[in-house]
């Protein structure tokens, strides 16, 4: 994808504007601001206004250099209904804003919806529960879906008013809001009795309801076709909230048809996909412009897909959005997946120059100093996020990980814990707060806080890895192993993962899936050194073309000593040892000795294979071998009384044969 | 606490033995002047300092360091000083920096044994700070305090840090020509970026906005200052000098978080202002702040706060609620000091108002008086509050005096509070003491002793005790020159008086009280009668002091009596002398009343009806020992045996204890006996044959004493006085056959009566 033309680029502009103004309309924030920064990243038209002098006549020229004088406070509305509507209410609409921005959210409902929609866990007991004809609602048990899907009555008639949409989609959000800020509220202290998930947004039920009767309506109208979006969007969440998520991805897919550049619906629609799989069948679902192309990119990035190919997708969109921070973070983001963490470091230390003030995804810009352990970089970092707001629960993060970094980490858990307390939803502060409790030995803590960092967003492939290492230390094995299973299947390509899961399997007495999961592990850790995939035939003992990790071959060493087919142990002893020298050294390949880098050199595991080596030769009787392996375990310095207590014995041997 | 990093660093030079054996010393003497608490030697290099530094600047280092050359050839410790400071380049240094301190002090047991498993061997050259030795507790509390603050605050402090080292850069540039204007933090140097500045724009905004003064005061100095200040306050009961309340009002506008304490001085100094309503504000608003401060309840000190601020204010009954509302609080709290101190305070409150706390509670919580001061003995020394023992001590003695017990119990008590603040230091009570002490003497009619008493006091102890007891000092002495007629010198005394004690209300008032006093009795002796009925006026009822009270009381019968209206004056003296027996009062008050009764009686002309009173006041005088009282007391007996004609009793009783009478050293007392000894040897002159040089001697004796009585009235500028003995020689010269000099006499008299009517 080349850059824009400058007709295209300011039709791009034009409409992202027009999206800020209707998103901030809505008051949906953050999808305005997401929208106002794509479109500042456009490349800069300043040069070009003595052009538009000479053309007076274009009107996008004219948009640009005279702004239409009230687009702020309203839109107009292509929908001759709507429009009469909108400018109807136009001064309930202006005071319902108003409250909605002083975070009233009740009183902002109440503007147009006087308080007659139902509330509360009322649908449980609803009748048309019973008679529920819509088929979607396959995941009817749980009560958050009894709750959250209501919609499932004969004919739900609509209740509303006669509004306009956007008057609606405002009194519905503000319903919406109030009841995630009282439930934020009764869920009371951060991991105290009271927050566990058991606290609902008691608004579901009702919005979810009317809305449900709003689109029947419209159905039976058949005037689907002049709904804009804004309700599909807000009926997804709900949905989602209610964990219905087939529906709740089909309207919003509907949303995101009618009304592309709310960033917002694109958001809830990544969080619902689960893989790659799903990423790619949605795909085919929506339409083909340039928000579902960043949606592609930034749903792969949160799957923690970062091969090339969305490299140059990333790259095709930078040449649109030159300066956009967000595809840079994007871009940190894919580099920190695959650990190339000093390019990741770079671009967020760019970011930073760029915009001091700006405190987006500073979380995972410490994750990535924590990593690297550049304290003063990351005090720095803390400095600055406090320097320009202290209550931002990123900012709590940055700090908290500067204080992890030193060990202090009651004072990390103190701040991940107000990073919480500022949004519940926070994720990387439940999977952070729950390595501070690992840390601190709390298991039981670390176990709530990690579920509650999955519970946020499953793709979180850290919590689940997380999870599975404190269940490790409970030495509950057989349960460790599920999680880390999950966190290897967001990770295919992480050996760490792999050998997580190998080294569960041997402990619940399963050597050959061990032996499977060491496996994906060595074959993991070449993918990432080739940086390419690699022929998945590592079962036969060809070495790939790299170094393998020796403790992984070692252990997969013991396996097959477990399984008694020492034979096969000791071929992959003979591999650990190999890795000394590194992949050169070995008898196959000797041509690109230079090619590759020195062997991992004497560690504690070669010895330990050495000693293995040593006794199974002993015991085979190739007292020579023994002797010299023995001998080289004694020159290397490890264990060198077992070693010397072997060589004597070999020795006694050797005498006995001679004599 | 940025200036306490300095010290760190230089502690840690010292540590890190780089010093040279010539400077340790003056390196060490800097240290610790500014590590230890309090009373660091104030006069470090015998330079009067008078404002001690509590923050150290960052010029004080340069002072102290830069003259001494280091273990590192080429360098001064100045040097190294700086590149100390100059190594923590951000803010993670100064973490770094912080937990480095921990090295600085010897290991504990586990720690050592720890290394010892480790195989840590230590390194020989260090020097190691004992925890317990000042340096050792200082670092440790140092970094015991940062460990404490909030990331936000540790933030500040860097900040403050890098501002305070600023001013080195120039130096630190010239051993490092790297050094740069960005490198103060590490983090800025990396990348040349032309977007830096926006950068630092956000982190260190607030820096290069020039406003450098925000962070020049931290809130530990506040609160050094303002308890410093209290302790002053406290001790002293001063109020805050005009330029300190400025000072302290910049250092809050700077945004320095204020400790709760500052409203204690706030109150402190209303009170002593005078203002009721915002000591009252004040004093809620510090202990709503500090009820629950370290674990320990101060309700009982608020409410003991709250008593004294009532009492002072003359809310009696409110104040005695509150007192005893204290004492059991103190009791349920088992908080013995302050039980200890509220008791005392109730006693002496007692004894201030006899007759609001007799109305308020007969029954009180200390029983009698000397059930109360055996209690407060015991307790105070239980408690070991030394200074609580030696005012109980102090008021035995008062009590005894004022009882008229034996003046050795008294003497005894005295010297065992003296012994007492001499073993203990207790300066604060010096001044009492002394009071006491020349108070005794004053009773036994050692005046010169007396005096002399206060004079040293004011020499030596008055910069260090409360000004309180300096200005009733001051007040008692000029009240001493001027019964000895020496009217100006104590005006001047009076004027000794600093200002900043008077800007104290109730002081204030004090000293009007007792200036009006001094007035009064001039004008009463210079018979400007109307003048001093005016002053009368104004000063009645303008002090409760029962002292102040009764001298009042006693002057305005003096101007009844000066102008002849006996029976108005017998009626005040009959209620003045019922309510002091009522009260339990002084008995010199009482003494002095009976006196004074069988002296107006005499001016009536009807000495001997007042022959009874005087006698019993003579010999309840001679009980307690109250010479001076004693002496009237005799006088107005011998007063009595003249107008019965037993005038060679009366002489040779007046006689007897003329130099005694003397040695007082009050010029009324002593005019008014020679006074009554001429009348004396003029009756007996009278009894003498005509002609007869008995006679003639007599009149001789007779004239010499009025001419004595008349100096001494001179003295007084007592003009009734001085024209009655002028009128009297008159007439013994005009009997004598003296006519010239009767003539100058009366010429003298009239010159006299003209004088202070044209004055009046």
């Amino acid at each position: 994808m080349a850059a824009l033309s400058r007709q295209d680029a300011n039709q791009l502009r034009a409409t992202l504007q027009d999206a800020v103004v209707k998103c901030s309309e809505r008051c949906l924030y953050q999808s305005a601001k997401w929208a106002a920064e794509l479109a500042t990243s456009l490349p800069s038209t300043g040069d070009l206004t003595p052009d538009s002098d000479t053309d007076p006549d274009s009107p996008m020229e004219n948009v640009e250099q005279f702004p239409p004088p009230v687009p702020i406070v309203v839109t107009s509305n292509s929908d001759p209904e709507e429009a009469r509507l909108e400018s109807q209410e136009i001064n309930k609409y202006l005071l319902a804003k108003s409250y909605f921005d002083c975070r009233e959210y009740d009183r902002c409902a109440a503007v147009f919806l006087p308080s007659n929609i139902p509330r509360g866990p009322l649908s449980t007991t609803s009748p048309n529960n019973k008679t529920a004809t819509t088929t979607n609602n396959a995941k009817g048990k749980s009560r958050e879906t009894g709750r959250g899907a209501p919609g499932a009555s004969i004919l739900p008639k609509n209740t509303l008013p006669r509004l306009s949409q956007k008057a609606l989609f405002l009194a519905l959000y503000a319903k919406y809001m109030s009841g995630e800020k009282r439930k934020d509220e009764e869920s009371e202290m951060v991991l105290g009795p009271a927050d566990g998930g058991m606290t609902t947004n008691r608004e579901l039920v009702g919005i979810s309801r009317a809305i449900e009767g709003w689109l029947t309506d419209k159905m039976n109208k058949k005037m689907q076709e002049t709904s804009q979006g804004w309700l599909e969007y807000l009926y997804g969440i709900v949905l989602a909230k209610g964990k219905n998520e087939e529906d709740a991805k089909r309207w919003l897919i509907n949303s995101i048809r009618r009304c592309p550049f709310n960033w917002g619906a694109w958001l809830e629609l990544s969080e619902l996909v689960g893989s790659v799989e799903e990423l790619q069948s949605t795909m085919t679902e929506l339409p083909q412009n340039i928000m579902a192309y960043i949606y592609h990119l930034y749903a792969s990035q949160e799957l923690y897909q970062s091969t090339e190919q969305i490299h140059q997708r990333l790259t095709d969109l930078e040449r649109i959005f030159p300066e956009s921070q967000f595809l840079k973070t994007q871009r940190a983001l894919l580099f920190y997946h695959s650990k190339d963490f000093d390019e990741a470091e770079s671009i967020f230390s760019n970011l930073l120059h760029a915009d001091p003030h700006r405190i987006d995804a500073l979380d995972h810009y410490s994750n990535i100093l924590y990593v690297m352990s550049a304290r003063p970089k990351l005090a720095f970092l803390a400095q600055l996020a406090t320097a320009t707001d202290k209550f931002r629960p990123e900012t709590c993060c940055v700090v908290g990980n500067y204080y992890s970094l030193k060990s202090e980490h009651e004072k990390a858990v103190m701040c991940f814990r107000r990073a919480l307390t500022l949004d519940r939803n926070f994720l990387s502060a439940w999977t952070l707060m729950g390595h501070e409790y690992v840390e601190m030995k709390n298991t039981h803590a670390a176990i709530e806080s990690y579920r509650r960092a999955v519970d946020v967003n499953r793709k979180d492939y850290r919590a689940w890895y997380g999870l599975g290492q404190t269940y490790e230390v409970l030495e509950m094995h057989l349960y460790a192993l599920f999680y880390y299973q999950r966190a290897a299947s967001l990770r295919p390509y992480d050996p760490k993962m792999w050998q997580a899961v190998g080294s569960c399997y041997d402990k619940v007495g399963r050597p050959v899936q061990s032996i499977k999961a060491y496996k994906r592990a060595l074959l993991a850790g070449t993918y990432y050194d080739s940086g390419s995939s690699f022929g998945s035939g590592a079962t036969n003992a060809e070495p790939p073309h790299s170094i393998l990790d020796p403790e992984t071959l070692y252990q997969i060493a013991l396996m097959h000593e477990k399984l008694d087919d020492r034979e096969e142990a000791a071929s992959y002893m003979e591999m650990t040892l190999a890795q000394e020298e590194g992949p050169g050294g070995d008898d196959d390949d000797d041509d690109d000795d230079e090619a590759r880098g020195p062997g991992t050199g004497v560690t504690n595991t070669t010895s330990k294979a050495r000693m293995w080596l040593a006794r199974w030769e002993f015991s085979k009787g190739r007292l020579e071998k023994a002797m010299e392996l023995a001998n080289e375990l004694c020159q290397d310095g490890v264990e060198v009384e077992e070693a010397k207590a072997l060589i004597r014995d070999l020795r006694a041997r050797m005498e006995k044969e001679k004599a | 606490m940025r200036g306490e990093i300095g010290l760190l660093a230089l502690v840690s030079l010292y540590a890190d033995s780089v010093v040279p054996t010539a400077a340790t010393i003056p390196l060490l003497s800097f240290l610790v002047s500014h590590v230890l608490p309090g009373d660091a030697p104030k006069h470090l290099n015998g330079v009067d300092e008078p404002a001690r530094k509590f923050a150290v600047v960052i010029d004080d280092f340069q002072k102290a360091t830069i003259t001494h050359a280091s273990g590192i050839p080429g360098r001064t410790l100045w040097d190294l000083f700086l590149k100390k400071l100059w190594e923590i380049n951000s803010l993670d240094a100064l973490h770094v920096f912080f937990d480095a301190l921990s090295l600085l002090l010897v290991k504990t047991r586990e720690e050592r044994q720890k290394d010892a498993e480790n195989g840590v061997v230590q390194a020989s050259d260090k020097v190691l700070l004992s925890w317990t030795s000042p340096l050792g507790a200082f670092v440790k509390r140092a970094q015991l305090k940062f460990t404490r603050l909030q990331f936000h605050d540790r933030i500040t402090l860097w900040k403050a840090f890098v501002t305070y080292r600023e001013p080195t850069l120039g130096m630190w540039k010239r051993r490092n020509p790297a050094a740069g204007k960005t490198s103060f933090d590490t983090n800025l140097q990396d990348d040349n970026l032309p977007m830096m500045g926006r950068l630092i724009d956000v982190v260190y905004g607030d820096l290069t906005d020039g406003e450098r003064q925000e962070a020049d005061v931290s809130t530990d100095d506040v609160e050094r200052i303002l308890e410093f200040q209290l302790n002053e306050m406290q001790k002293m009961g001063t109020r805050l000098s005009e330029d300190m309340k400025s000072q302290f009002k910049n250092m809050i506008q700077a945004g320095v978080t204020v400790p709760s304490l500052n409203h204690y001085v706030k109150f402190l100094d209303s009170w002593r202002a005078g203002d009721y309503p915002s000591s009252f504000d004040n004093l809620h608003r510090y202990f709503d702040y500090t009820m629950h401060n370290r674990d320990r309840t101060f309700y009982q000190y608020a409410l003991l706060n709250l008593a004294i601020l009532q009492a002072d204010f003359g809310c009696v009954t409110e104040a005695l609620d509150a007192v005893h509302e204290t004492i059991s609080t103190a009791r349920e709290n088992k908080d013995m000091e302050c039980l200890n101190f509220s008791l005392s305070w109730l006693y002496h409150f007692g004894k201030a108002h006899p007759r609001d706390i007799s109305q308020a509670q007969k029954t009180g919580v200390l029983g009698g008086e000397k059930e109360a001061l055996v209690i407060l003995k015991a307790k105070a020394k239980d408690a070991g509050m030394w200074s609580l023992l030696s005012t109980s001590l102090l008021s035995e003695a008062k009590l005894a005096l004022t009882n008229g017990d034996s003046v050795t119990l008294a003497f005894e008590t005295i010297t065992k509070s003296s012994h007492l603040n001499v073993t203990y230091n207790i300066i604060n009570v010096i001044g009492s003491q002394m009071m006491m002490q020349a108070s005794v003497f004053a009773r036994l009619g050692v005046t010169s002793l007396a005096w002399s008493y206060g004079e040293i006091f004011l020499q030596c102890y008055a910069d260090q005790s409360p000004v309180e007891d300096v200005l009733n000092c001051i007040c008692k002495s000029a009240y001493s020159l001027s019964q000895r007629g020496r009217y100006d010198e104590a005006i001047a005394r009076m004027d000794e008086i600093d200002r900043d004690t008077l800007r104290i209300l109730k002081h204030h008032q004090y000293w009007t009280v007792y200036s009006g006093l001094l007035k009064l009795q001039r004008q009463l002796h210079k018979d400007h009668l109307v003048a001093a009925e005016h002053l009368l006026d104004q000063l009645r009822g303008s002090s409760s002091n029962p002292e102040i009270n009764f001298t009042l009381a006693l002057l305005e019968i003096d101007l009844l009596t000066r102008r002849g209206d006996y029976s108005t004056a017998m009626g005040m003296l009959e209620k003045l002398s019922t309510r002091l027996n009522d009260e339990a009062a002084d008995i010199y008050q009482r003494v002095k009343v009976m006196t004074l009764k069988a002296r107006l009686l005499d001016k009536a002309g009807i000495p001997q009806k007042g022959f009874s009173v005087a006698l019993r006041a003579a010999s309840l005088a001679h009980k307690a020992r109250l010479l001076p009282a004693l002496w009237e007391a005799v006088g107005a007996v011998s007063r009595v045996l003249i107008s019965l004609d037993e005038f060679e009793a009366s002489a040779k009783l007046l006689a007897s204890i003329m130099p005694q009478v003397l040695e007082c050293e009050e010029c009324d007392l002593t005019a008014h006996f020679f006074a009554y000894l001429a009348d004396a040897h003029m009756g007996m002159a009278g009894q003498a044959k005509a002609g007869t040089p008995k006679r003639k001697e007599q009149m001789a004796k007779a004239l010499e004493y009025l001419g004595q009585s008349f100096d001494e009235f001179s003295k007084l500028e007592d003009v009734k006085g001085q024209c009655e003995m002028l009128a009297k020689k008159a007439t013994i010269m005009r009997f004598n056959g003296d006519m010239l000099l009767a003539n100058d006499c009366a010429a003298q008299y009239l010159d006299i009566k003209r004088a202070a009517k044209e004055n009046a």
